[in-house]
């Protein structure tokens, strides 16, 4: 895994490039400005856990998002309380480390509702937990949720593999659940849930250097987490549009 | 009612005994004798033996004679007069010529009549002679009628025909003796394939023979199209097929076209070769029609000279050609939330078929990729494939923030091909965003001319605006979300703040459905979705691309209208020109008629709201596709229902459109269109042949002669003979009470008791 992780990484931005590259993401932001409604914006769960130790993370994918693919993004993290506010966020992450208080029951409807009429949820255990934590936490409120739709193992075969980097696994910081957790409904996944802290991977600090070590892959495993998130948020913009019959032949042929 | 009258006698008996005892008494007479037999038995004299029994047996038959009372019963008799049919086909095929050029059948079976009066007059001393037609019901004809009054029935029913006349055979004097039959066997009924078994026994227990007189040269020359086949109706954009058989005869090594035409527009052509003398050939199309609609199509093969039937060389037909599924083009500039909640809009509509590129990387986007063919799912954008090879498949091409300077994603060499797929009948929707209308990074000046609106020349405006549904947009079908205008114009009022708007001019003669009433361009607030008809097709501009919080932002505080749902319901039906979304509908009643019969239009007029129409002024043209031009004109009231049936005069054949236009006092109501077909022939033309085969196994079968024209006078006819009755009284005459008899019994008694006597057998 390690070998076929080096030979997929891709080449690193150097740090002075990236902070040069920040006042013009900012200047093409203004000149195809048409309101910031339309773009992606990650809005991320205030919930009474530990909810914000990724912020960093989510500007960096918005930020790669904006970089590597025609998507336009406002490369901010929106801190949202579980409120009617959702409704102009289709797209939220839902992270944390450790366990967190069960949320209000106004909170469960209304992220019900949100998942219902077409919002997206990135869920993302930032400790890596299986069974204890904010994995423990997370799956008891999804219960509450989506009782009808509960959390499953994400196929490979799954079109988020395929939404524009061709992958076959989930990496984040950590490797330890290579695919993804999620809950349909009708079809669309609403929920992705990544025990790997995908953020994590994707997470800077104010220097500008990556907050964590990857591992077990390092670098190569990094580049694979941020794809993993380019095709996470993909999936949400534009659904199953890589499982229609048009592409599939060619895509089927790549991957051979 | 009879033949003439004549006296017949019989021998009767005229003894009062009743049956049962004549007979016990002749068992009697018999038993005797045969005793007297076995009593001679052992007599070794052969000639005693044979003269006592001899004695006896005259004497038992002169005793019965005695006790049976035979006498003469003379009586005065009749024949019946029964009755004689000449039937006479008055099918329209009858009324072809017998020689290209030449008198009609029917004028032919005239003149052969005329011959045959000497003879048929003969045969009125036994029988009743009527001369009756069948088209197919049975009705008298004459001579006259025969050359004068075209024959008209719409089919041959010989079968039918004779049935028909069995029923009128009563008994009696109503009994028939036999039917002379003249026709030119074309029969299109039950005997169309020949006679079956069942058809056969049926013939046979007519009861009376049928001689058969053919009529018609069956060595013609014709080209004809017969047995069409091809479905009432068809989808749009998916293959039809239509199957004709071309039967040639008389034209051997002759090259035939068959043409397949649509009001006017050749589809396709196929040649047949003929080598035999009578050929038929299956021919088949398979075209695709590219609009909804009615339709009259027809086929056609050219009119050789000496051709016996001209009319048969064309035939037509109504396809009514109808979606299945509303196939959309959804080509988008970048992914965004405007992009993701019209794809799970459409995705999850069963009517529609969707099929969508997406621009997910430009040129100046960094993928991160060493080997992007394999690292990346991205497909090379097929622009020549959609927007040239297949774009007439699409029902809706809608263009979603889209407008790249790049190369390789500009679309400009096939903007003439788009804007000449809207004028031909497609329909285009464009969806703003910072890259398209005002905004779009390159312009397409002649894909352009197809939209509804004009950029003004700005970019968009990014100032929060709140969406106003306008008059027009309150009674338009589009916007009409809600059952009445008022909850329609809260129902948009309702909707989240947007965030931006292109700026654009409406061009004249579009519609404005939703405004910004806070942004005024040239003193009017800016639109916000217009749309508008381009030639044949229609075209839709929805200047911003925050539609998507119309979808979900809404439901933040619920959203019970599911406005967005309906409005993209309402755009796309609009755009495909849904019957259901037109103010006004006719249609042709029924959708082909024969020659000569009226042709009926149901016309259906709604106000905007779709309402019924009532007491609205509609006028219906009638127009002829193939000499362009307006044949009749009717004007009617819509009753209660907001409906009308008109109806025109009967037309010739050919392929007609029905154009229908409505006010409601000033005010126009729409405009509708149908297509209605007067066929060109029916299926008494369609076949000019002259079945002798048919007419001679007919009259094999009753036991009749068959004959062909011409007849220089009656033929000898099979007929049964009429059968006698009993006119007057009758007369007894006894033989039996003569002195004779009793002496002759007497004398036999004796002389057997003398003999035996002698013999020793007393």
């Amino acid at each position: 895994m390690v070998s076929l992780l080096h030979s997929m990484a891709a080449p690193t931005l150097p740090r002075r490039a990236l902070l040069a590259a920040l006042p013009g993401l900012f200047l093409a932001r203004r000149a195809l400005a048409f309101g910031d409604g339309s773009r992606f914006v990650p809005a991320v769960a205030q919930h009474a856990g530990r909810w914000n130790t990724r912020l960093s993370g989510l500007r960096r994918i918005a930020w790669e998002l904006q970089r590597r693919t025609s998507v336009e993004v406002v490369a901010e993290a929106r801190p949202l309380s579980l409120n009617a506010r959702l409704f102009d966020y289709p797209f939220l992450y839902f992270g944390g480390e450790g366990d967190f208080p069960p949320l209000a029951q106004s909170e469960v409807d209304t992220l019900r509702r949100y998942l219902g009429y077409g919002g997206f949820v990135l869920a993302d255990a930032n400790d890596g937990s299986s069974g204890t934590g904010f994995d423990a936490a997370f799956r008891r409120e999804m219960a509450r949720v989506l009782p009808a739709s509960p959390l499953q193992p994400l196929p490979s075969t799954h079109v988020v593999f395929k939404s524009f980097y061709l992958l076959d696994s989930a990496p984040g910081r950590l490797f330890t659940h290579p695919q993804l957790q999620a809950a349909l409904i009708g079809g669309r996944a609403a929920v992705l849930y990544s025990q790997n802290d995908l953020a994590g991977a994707w997470a800077r600090d104010e220097g500008g250097d990556y907050s964590f070590e990857v591992v077990p892959g390092g670098e190569a495993q990094r580049e694979l987490a941020v794809r993993t998130g380019i095709n996470i948020c993909m999936y949400a913009l534009c659904l199953d549009y890589k499982d229609d019959a048009v592409h599939l032949p060619l895509i089927l042929k790549k991957r051979r | 009612m009879t033949a003439g009258d004549s006296t017949a006698w019989k021998l009767v008996s005229l003894s009062p005994l009743p049956g049962w005892a004549l007979g016990l008494l002749v068992g009697a007479v018999v038993l005797g004798v045969f005793l007297a037999a076995v009593g001679l038995r052992r007599e070794p004299s052969v000639g005693r033996r044979l003269l006592l029994l001899a004695l006896r047996t005259v004497a038992g038959a002169a005793a019965l004679f005695l006790l049976i009372e035979p006498g003469v019963r003379t009586l005065q008799v009749a024949r019946v007069k029964n009755r004689m049919a000449v039937l006479v086909d008055r099918s329209a095929s009858m009324g072809l010529p017998v020689t290209p050029g030449g008198g009609t059948r029917s004028a032919a079976v005239a003149e052969s009549l005329l011959r045959m009066a000497p003879g048929l007059k003969a045969l009125e001393e036994r029988f009743n002679v009527e001369l009756l037609g069948f088209d197919p019901a049975l009705l008298p004809v004459s001579e006259t009628v025969l050359r004068t009054v075209p024959a008209q029935g719409v089919r041959t029913d010989l079968l039918g025909a004779l049935r028909a006349l069995r029923a009128t055979d009563t008994g009696g004097s109503k009994k028939l003796s036999g039917v002379l039959l003249f026709s030119d066997g074309a029969d299109n009924a039950e005997l169309q394939g020949g006679v079956s078994a069942r058809a056969r026994a049926e013939l046979l227990a007519l009861g009376f023979p049928v001689s058969t007189v053919q009529v018609g040269d069956p060595t013609l020359l014709d080209v004809a199209l017969e047995n069409l086949k091809v479905d009432d109706f068809a989808f749009v954009r998916n293959a039809v097929g239509v199957e004709v058989e071309l039967r040639v005869r008389g034209l051997p090594g002759k090259d035939v076209p068959v043409v397949l035409e649509r009001e006017g527009q050749v589809l396709g052509t196929k040649t047949v070769h003929v080598t035999g003398a009578d050929e038929t050939t299956p021919v088949s199309f398979t075209f695709t029609p590219d609009q909804t609609g009615r339709f009259v199509y027809t086929l056609s093969a050219p009119v050789f000279p000496g051709e016996a039937v001209t009319e048969n060389n064309t035939r037509s037909f109504v396809l009514k050609v109808i979606r299945d599924r509303v196939r959309v083009l959804l080509v988008v500039g970048r992914p965004s939330w405007d992009e993701r909640f019209l794809r799970g809009l459409l995705r999850q509509d069963a009517n529609v078929d969707l099929v969508s590129f997406y621009i997910l990387r430009t040129s100046s986007d960094d993928t991160q990729t060493r080997n992007p063919e394999r690292e990346l799912s991205l497909i090379p954008f097929p622009m020549e494939e959609i927007f040239d090879a297949k774009l007439s498949t699409f029902d809706v091409v809608v263009f979603q923030n889209f407008g790249h300077a790049d190369q390789q994603l500009s679309i400009a060499q096939y903007e003439r091909k788009l804007e000449q797929y809207v004028a031909n009948g497609g329909a285009l929707v464009a969806i703003g965003g910072d890259r398209a209308l005002g905004d779009a990074r390159t312009s397409y000046p002649i894909l352009d001319r197809a939209l509804p609106v004009d950029p003004v020349g700005q970019t968009a405006s990014v100032a929060p605006y709140r969406v106003h549904l306008t008059a027009e947009g309150q009674r338009h079908p589009v916007t009409s979300v809600l059952p009445t205008a008022a909850a329609s114009l809260a129902a948009w009022d309702e909707l989240p703040a947007g965030s931006g708007v292109n700026l654009v001019r409406a061009k004249p003669g579009a519609t404005v459905l939703l405004d910004n009433p806070s942004l005024l361009l040239d003193g009017k607030p800016a639109p916000v979705l217009a749309l508008w008809e381009h030639g044949r097709g229609r075209a839709m501009a929805l200047m911003t691309d925050d539609s998507w919080t119309w979808a979900f932002t809404v439901h933040r505080t619920g959203d019970p209208t599911r406005l967005y749902d309906r409005f993209w319901g309402n755009a796309l039906r609009w755009l495909v020109r849904d019957p259901d979304l037109t103010t006004l509908q006719v249609s042709a009643d029924p959708p082909s008629v024969e020659p000569g019969t009226p042709v009926g239009a149901v016309v259906t007029a709604r106000e905007v709201d779709y309402q019924p129409a009532v007491g609205a002024e509609v006028t219906v043209e009638l127009s002829s596709v193939r000499q362009h031009r307006v044949v009749a004109t009717v004007r009617a009231t819509t009753g209660p229902d907001g409906m009308v049936r008109v109806s025109f005069p009967g037309q010739p054949a050919g392929a007609y459109r029905l154009h229908a236009t409505a006010k409601s006092g000033e005010r126009v109501l729409g405009e509708g269109e149908d297509a209605v077909a007067v066929r060109t022939v029916g299926p008494e033309l369609t076949d000019a042949t002259v079945r002798a085969d048919l007419l001679a196994e007919l009259a094999r079968d009753t036991g009749g002669k068959a004959y062909h024209l011409p007849l220089q006078g009656l033929p000898e006819l099979p007929l049964l003979d009429p059968p006698v009755v009993e006119v007057g009284r009758s007369k007894d005459r006894p033989l039996w009470d003569r002195w004779e008899w009793l002496l002759l019994l007497a004398t036999a008694l004796g002389l057997e008791w003398v003999l035996r006597r002698r013999y020793g057998y007393i």
